[in-house]
């Protein structure tokens, strides 16, 4: 059967000179393999993400990556899922935490645990630390993906504040950070707590609370045992956590602080505004450079209720996807870039130049014996390590598996912003949030009739 | 809208438009049609299935009291848009073509915000429209509590609006003022010569014969608010608070852009766009009429 | 401008200077911003007061986002697709007001509805056809059977393939149709007078020679406030080019200028992004002085 090209002079016509422009696709360089490898992340972190991809290409000989920024998370998926529908995808996609479950349910990615398998890779997958692995792990224990850019929450506190009211140390349960706010604001801080009522914000005021604390998001061990979980938050401590909240709010001793009130809280902090954020360590280097010269800070595990076993917090960011479909030496490539990105002096590179922290433990051990933590500019940063390894069992919310958790996050968005803003009670807003919630769920389901959960 | 001399050659006149036919058709329908196809079943983003589903996004969406807020929102949002961007630009454009002294530096910076790019035009306004740090910070010092966009629904509202009127005029105005500018001098200097005022004059003369333009900005200011503003929301407010910001076009975004759900995405896009077609029929049945055109 | 009117005009330059004020505002907030180091530029709220670091962002942003190669690119591209709207919209409404035809309201509604969904929202779809912009006309010839039939009658396998990807053509084609230019022709032409053409057809000019001889001066003003727009909006286009162009190098300034943009847990370098934002927004500024020239007071009374 013969097939022919017809056509690129039919259309050309209406193109006009513009069609004559063609620029051309970029050449196998001296029969090297190239790959792509799009990403979400801007800003700073691109350019840390490009010069990984740099070292990976002047490494060795065989294969070349080209990565790219799509700009934003979501940009990087959605670009991945139309590039992929029409048989043009990258070999690699950096997926954030909310993009995972529709990916996982597809057929469009080849396991992480089989590629490096098939490709000779031994992977001792017990070596990521154990939040980052309850996270990302389906619920047999596989992992599908490599954690990439991880990180978690920490409370960041101002010393010199704290000092004024004859503590040392931060609050280490809830109860005692309600004495410390008002010993704060009794010593003439305006601020004591600033917090942010943005949909981003449910990844610590939700999610990392329910964690640090034991308390369950959802039913069905938060999604990972099958898509008919229903969310349960409504009957957690998350409602006394939130009346607590707007309580402080009241009296004064916590102020909203966000981008749109001119200030987020982490310029609150760094500026000296506010005594106490919580917020991730990967701000950790960004109050470093903006904070007010001279100003002596700290970070400290989140703070849990009084009587409460503290859990492992949680991870955030985005993990490392291969897509289906590509040739086997671009697999070969693949995963000789994941390779290389998950040697431990890499992970002292990645530290290094971004807030995110090591996602193994050979690669933190390696950081602790190259005395990373004890330079200045980093020291406090192992105490997320210590944040997500505080207990050896997995917490009731290890981790989120639940589909348009997105849309969920700003269900509950919406709910806080009715709630401060006075027109609802605290549990007819979380009712709220976990009605729609609920609701999104079950679209979520129905959308996936028939599949199961790996 | 008719002309009486019209040029016989049927298929010279086809021939002319098939470009923009089939550019329409390729780009547009083509794909258009199986995004809002979806908005009949249950798709995964990723492939590998959909389910029919009937008229279940329609009911489910329709059947939402938030989705209706969300409509009267957007109907808000767009005639005050509308409204202002124009208003403004028309008073400008009209100053601006009396050739004043300077006229030419107003001419062009008039508009430059129509060039600003998106992240900054958001830095911007953030910065201006801050209650605690910005401009707006010395109105909550004289009246405390009277600015607050982060928990203000309605400041909130007003400062989307502020963003996005800001951006329009410079559009607006360039067509106001190429529209002035066909105006013939010896029009004008006949009326001036008859005594009418330059009020007068632009009551009798300039307006009426910029109806065609006016028109033409109507219908597609009103459109553009309609389906072009999930940026500046997004940029500005996401939404928030509790809703206060969330225009249709916005939820179709965060939905289908962000959130991966395309079918309700899509559902919402019909419903949007025959919302918008509905408008759009209604200014050509009804508005047009008071168009001078001769 | 014709008689001499005092009061009004310090009115009327109040108020333009008013606007004046209100459109610079924005923007001089942003040369503030480009001229502080990352420390100032965080403080809140930002000193107004310049601080001194303006060159050394603007290197910085210059060579960290590759603008030069990219600025060209963008030139290209918003050149390209100013001219083919301009173009083809002009050549559409001459089409619909000038001729008869039957369903030429049904066209026009068709091109006025493409204003109404943003890509956004049809990237996947869309994407698929800039892959390969034949795939709309394969999927009819296979859905029809004429696919079959000519491979019966002749062992041809039509297989219809032009792809745009990494391509200027798939970079400006997919966005020159153009309702909105299409509508603000027709809202002009219905305002030229009937006389016009039928001085033209006396004279046995033909509706080509009256499109190129009488409506294109014409419409010099008009063709240059759309041509600036269009450029504009090309230039500050951002998801499309993304798409297209999945190798970097070819890249436009905006997409580059958006990986400036500083993400959360990175440093806030705000102070390079604001100068980067004022580079990449300098050549639409000089179009729209540029433009200027092109405004020209109308000579051809349009009443009668």
């Amino acid at each position: 059967m013969k097939r022919y090209l017809l056509g690129t002079a039919a259309l050309s016509t209406a193109a006009g000179a513009a069609a004559l422009l063609a620029l051309a696709m970029p050449a196998m360089a001296g029969g090297k393999t190239k790959i792509d490898f799009w990403y979400g992340n801007s800003g700073h972190i691109s350019e840390v993400v490009q010069q990984v991809c740099k070292n990976f290409n002047d490494s060795q000989q065989d294969y070349t990556i080209v990565c790219t920024s799509q700009g934003s998370y979501a940009a990087a998926v959605q670009n991945t899922i139309a590039a992929y529908r029409a048989g043009q995808q990258p070999t690699i996609v950096q997926v954030f935490d909310v993009g995972t479950l529709d990916l996982m349910l597809s057929d469009a990615y080849y396991p992480a645990s089989k590629l490096m398998a098939d490709e000779g890779y031994k992977v001792d997958w017990n070596n990521y630390l154990p939040g980052i692995r309850g996270y990302y792990a389906t619920s047999k224990g596989e992992m599908y993906s490599f954690p990439f850019n991880s990180s978690t929450a920490l409370l960041y506190w101002n010393k010199d504040a704290f000092q004024k009211i004859g503590k040392t140390a931060a609050p280490a349960t809830w109860e005692e950070a309600a004495e410390d706010m008002k010993a704060l604001k009794a010593a003439g801080y305006a601020c004591p707590f600033g917090f942010d009522i943005t949909a981003d914000e449910s990844w610590q005021f939700l999610e990392q609370f329910s964690a640090v604390n034991n308390e369950p998001l959802a039913t069905k061990d938060n999604g990972y045992g099958g898509l008919d979980a229903e969310l349960v938050f409504n009957k957690t401590k998350f409602v006394k956590y939130i009346t607590d909240l707007k309580s402080w709010y009241d009296q004064g001793l916590a102020v909203i602080k966000d981008e749109q009130a001119g200030q987020d809280m982490v310029a609150a902090f760094a500026s000296g505004d506010c005594q106490m954020i919580l917020t991730s360590v990967g701000d950790h280097g960004t109050v470093g450079s903006t904070a007010k010269p001279g100003m002596n800070w700290s970070v400290a595990m989140l703070p849990v209720y009084e009587g409460v076993k503290r859990h492992s917090s949680l991870v955030g960011g985005a993990s490392l996807w291969v897509l289906a479909g590509k040739s086997p030496e671009e697999y070969k490539a693949a995963a000789a870039f994941l390779n290389f990105i998950a040697q431990p002096e890499q992970a002292l590179f990645w530290s290094t130049n971004t807030g995110y922290i090591p996602v193994t433990k050979t690669g933190y051990d390696y950081m602790v014996s190259h005395g990373f933590y004890d330079d200045p500019k980093y020291k406090g940063r192992e105490i997320a390590i210590a944040s997500l390894t505080a207990s050896d069992e997995l917490s009731a919310t290890h981790g989120t598996r639940m589909g348009g958790f997105l849309q969920i996050r700003n269900e509950v968005a919406n709910g806080w912003q009715a709630i401060f803003a006075n027109k609802v009670s605290v549990q007819e807003g979380i009712d709220g949030m976990v009605e729609r919630g609920n609701a999104i769920l079950r679209r979520f389901e129905a959308t996936y009739k028939g599949k199961q959960l790996p | 809208m008719e002309k009486r001399a019209l040029f016989s050659n049927k298929w010279l006149g086809v021939a002319l438009i098939t470009p923009q036919i089939l550019l329409v058709f390729t780009f547009f329908y083509w794909p258009t049609g199986q995004a809002l196809f979806w908005a009949f079943t249950l798709e995964r983003p990723w492939g590998g299935g959909n389910e029919w589903v009937g008229l279940h996004n329609f009911a489910s969406m329709l059947g939402d009291p938030v989705y209706w807020a969300s409509v009267a929102k957007s109907m808000v949002f767009a005639f005050a848009t509308t409204g202002f961007g124009m208003g403004l630009a028309l008073v400008l454009a009209i100053l601006a073509d009396r050739e004043l002294r300077g006229f030419r530096v107003y001419r062009t910076v008039l508009v430059w915000p129509y060039a600003i790019a998106a992240p900054a035009l958001g830095l911007a306004f953030r910065f201006i429209l801050a209650p605690q740090a910005g401009f707006m910070a010395f109105l909550n010092h004289v009246w405390p509590g009277s600015w607050d966009p982060v928990l203000n629904g309605l400041d909130a509202m007003i400062a989307i609006i502020i963003a996005y009127v800001w951006k329009s005029i410079g559009y607006n105005f360039i067509f106001f003022l190429a529209a002035l500018q066909a105006i013939p001098k010896s029009l004008i200097e006949a009326a001036a010569m008859d005594g009418s005022g330059i009020l007068r004059r632009i009551k009798d003369i300039q307006v009426p014969l910029l109806t065609p333009t006016i028109f033409f900005l109507i219908v597609i200011n009103l459109t553009d608010s309609f389906t072009d503003s999930f940026g500046i929301v997004d940029i500005m407010t996401q939404g928030g608070p509790a809703r206060a910001t969330e225009l249709m076009v916005y939820k179709i975004f965060f939905d289908g852009f962000k959130g991966l759900d395309y079918s309700g995405a899509a559902a919402q896009s019909i419903i949007l766009m025959l919302l918008v077609i509905v408008l759009t029929f209604f200014q050509f049945r009804y508005v047009e009429r008071r168009v001078h055109y001769k | 401008m014709v008689e001499r009117t005092p009061i009004l005009d310090i009115v009327s330059q109040v108020l333009l200077f008013l606007g004046l004020l209100t459109s610079l505002l924005p923007m001089s907030v942003i040369v503030i911003a480009a001229t502080h180091d990352i420390w100032t530029v965080n403080q809140v709220p930002m000193p107004l007061i310049p601080g001194h670091d303006f060159w050394k962002n603007v290197t910085e942003a210059w060579i960290r986002a590759d603008l030069g190669p990219k600025i060209l690119n963008s030139i290209v591209f918003a050149l390209g697709v100013a001219a083919g709207k301009v173009s083809i919209a002009a050549l559409s409404a001459f089409s619909i007001v000038y001729f008869r035809y039957r369903g030429k309201m049904v066209v026009f509604w068709l091109i006025f509805i493409t204003l109404m969904l943003p890509l956004e929202v049809r990237i996947v779809p869309t994407y698929a056809v800039a892959a390969n912009a034949l795939s709309p006309y394969q999927t009819i010839l296979d859905l029809t059977g004429i696919t079959w039939l000519v491979h019966q009658a002749t062992g041809v396998q039509i297989a219809l393939k032009w792809g745009l990807l990494n391509s200027y053509t798939g970079l400006i084609l997919p966005l020159i149709a153009t309702a909105t230019g299409t509508f603000l022709y027709r809202q002009y032409f219905l305002t030229l007078p009937d006389e016009l053409t039928e001085a033209a057809r006396m004279d046995g000019a033909g509706a080509i020679r009256f499109f190129f001889d009488v409506i294109i001066p014409l419409s010099r003003t008009n063709m240059a406030a759309l041509g600036t727009i269009m450029f504009v909006w090309a230039w500050n286009q951002y998801l499309w080019p993304l798409l297209v162009t999945t190798d970097a190098a070819h890249g436009t300034a905006v997409t580059q200028l958006k990986e400036l943009i500083p993400q959360h847990f990175g440093i806030p370098d705000w102070n390079v992004a604001m100068a980067g934002t004022l580079i990449v927004m300098l050549p639409p500024l000089i179009v729209v002085i540029l433009m200027q020239r092109w405004f020209v007071r109308g000579i051809v009374a349009t009443e009668k």
